[in-house]
């Protein structure tokens, strides 16, 4: 199938499933006034599920918008590929709603943006309640998963510091890193509240620095390493760097470590294993 | 009347500037420390009057487990140039089982902090018991010195 077919399945798919009233409305993508870039589209009906499209400008992860609506009860569907089916099985984990509060349309993918899907290791959709093509070879489990993360450990601890100096240096606080990571799913987000002394609220490198590790580390196990964070930073900075040091780090203690891949495993930092090293006492 | 910047309530003296405003010397260190062992083994340390460097400044909380990895980038803002969580052996927590999340979590930490360039020897986890007032008074020792010999952090500190 080419993507005109596919996106041509999508449609019939979505407006399927609204007119049998199985989901409130799809959540999928949208034209824009500009061919390269798509916008979400929540499709009510079948007259707005003709306007779903997919092509190479599909770059935006849908999951974070099923948490917009969390608590209703009606079912939301979702087009879904290998790293938006991570976010939901990640969402369930996270008790943000159950597994029947979605329709899942599966969409296997081969990738569509060289930057942020360079480090994808899961092309195919791991949830789904119905596929709607077939599934697409994964890539080489080694391709570079951890690419980013190793290229600043090669670095010494001087050039390391001024690396993420660098880097933070440039960051503007947006929190859009924040925003669209799937997983961030509190409702308060720890930079938005006023308490003082939580996290200092100056444009320093010092600040900024203490909030990218701890937006890092409040991701840490649960991230499903699909890149949003670094995709929508306007800075372009390269923070995946410090949450893929983390899943490696996890990888190395306890095995082949990949959270949103079922909705029950994948909770390292809430458990514990009375064999744990602690050689780094 | 003018102010007399000498004298011991100088501005800063309490937070460890000497009366000119620069640093005083000795490193600062931090130590979190769980309220039923490390925070009762410095307790027992000072009641049989042993002497351990006094750069340490404790915290004690209700267990290491709460400990916020939070807690740690704070203090290395606020002018720790070392920072210690302490805790019950394995097995010995009050709670039954919070020192294992602890050990999990540090681990991650403390390896993301020599990722982002701070050296592993400002940051320690330590398990120590409320008996165990010797080894309370060598880690501190230890870390100080080990502390001492990087000189005063400047990595995250809060410029003012
Ligand atoms: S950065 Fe932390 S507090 Fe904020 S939304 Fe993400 S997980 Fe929650
Ligand atoms: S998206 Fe980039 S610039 Fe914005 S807060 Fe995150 S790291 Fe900083």
């Amino acid at each position: 199938m080419n993507k005109n077919e596919q996106q041509q399945k999508m449609r019939e798919t979505a407006a399927r499933l609204l007119d049998a009233g199985e989901a409130a409305y799809v959540i999928g993508f949208g034209e824009t006034r500009f061919p390269e870039k798509t916008s979400i589209l929540f499709a009510h009906n079948a007259e707005e599920a003709d306007r779903f499209v997919w092509n190479d400008a599909c770059v935006q992860s849908l999951a974070k918008y099923l948490l917009e609506d969390r608590f209703a009860d009606y079912r939301v569907g979702i087009f879904a590929r290998g790293c938006e089916s991570r976010a939901i099985n990640r969402m369930i984990k996270d008790n943000q709603f159950k597994r029947d509060h979605v329709h899942i349309l599966g969409i296997p993918c081969e990738g569509v943006n060289a930057k942020r899907c360079a480090s994808c290791a899961v092309h195919n959709p791991v949830v789904y309640d119905e596929l709607l093509w077939d599934a697409v070879p994964e890539p080489n489990p080694e391709t570079a998963r951890f690419a980013r993360a190793e290229a600043v450990e090669a670095m010494g601890p001087e050039e390391r510091y001024a690396y993420w100096s660098d880097v933070y240096s440039r960051c503007i606080r947006c929190y859009a890193c924040r925003q669209a990571c799937p997983v961030c799913s509190c409702r308060e987000c720890y930079v938005d509240m006023d308490r003082q002394g939580f996290q200092g609220k100056r444009h320093s490198v010092s600040d900024n620095q203490t909030f990218g590790v701890t937006r890092a580390f409040h991701v840490a196990d649960r991230c499903i390493e699909c890149g949003e964070c670094e995709r929508v930073c306007p800075m372009g900075l390269p923070i995946l760097g410090q949450t893929q040091k983390i899943i490696k780090d996890i990888t190395q203690l306890s095995g082949d470590y990949q959270a949103g891949m079922n909705a029950e495993d994948g909770n390292f930092l809430g458990a514990f294993d009375l064999d744990d090293k602690d050689d780094f006492m | 009347m003018a102010i007399d910047k000498t004298a011991g309530t100088a501005p800063g003296a309490m937070i460890g500037l000497s009366a000119d405003g620069t640093e005083a010397s000795a490193p600062k260190i931090l130590a979190f420390c769980c309220n039923w062992c490390t925070y009762t083994g410095a307790d027992l340390a000072g009641l049989n009057r042993m002497k351990y460097p006094a750069n340490v400044r404790v915290v004690r909380v209700p267990c290491s487990g709460r400990v916020n990895p939070q807690f740690i980038l704070r203090a290395f803002q606020k002018g720790a140039d070392g920072v210690m969580v302490c805790g019950c052996h394995p097995g010995d927590c009050h709670y039954a089982t919070g020192n294992y999340f602890t050990r999990r979590r540090f681990m991650l930490m403390r390896n993301l902090l020599e990722f982002n360039g701070i050296d592993p020897k400002r940051f320690h986890a330590r398990w120590i018991s409320g008996s165990e007032a010797a080894k309370f008074r060598d880690t501190i020792a230890e870390v100080a010195a080990q502390v001492s010999a990087l000189g005063p952090n400047t990595r995250y500190r809060e410029e003012r």
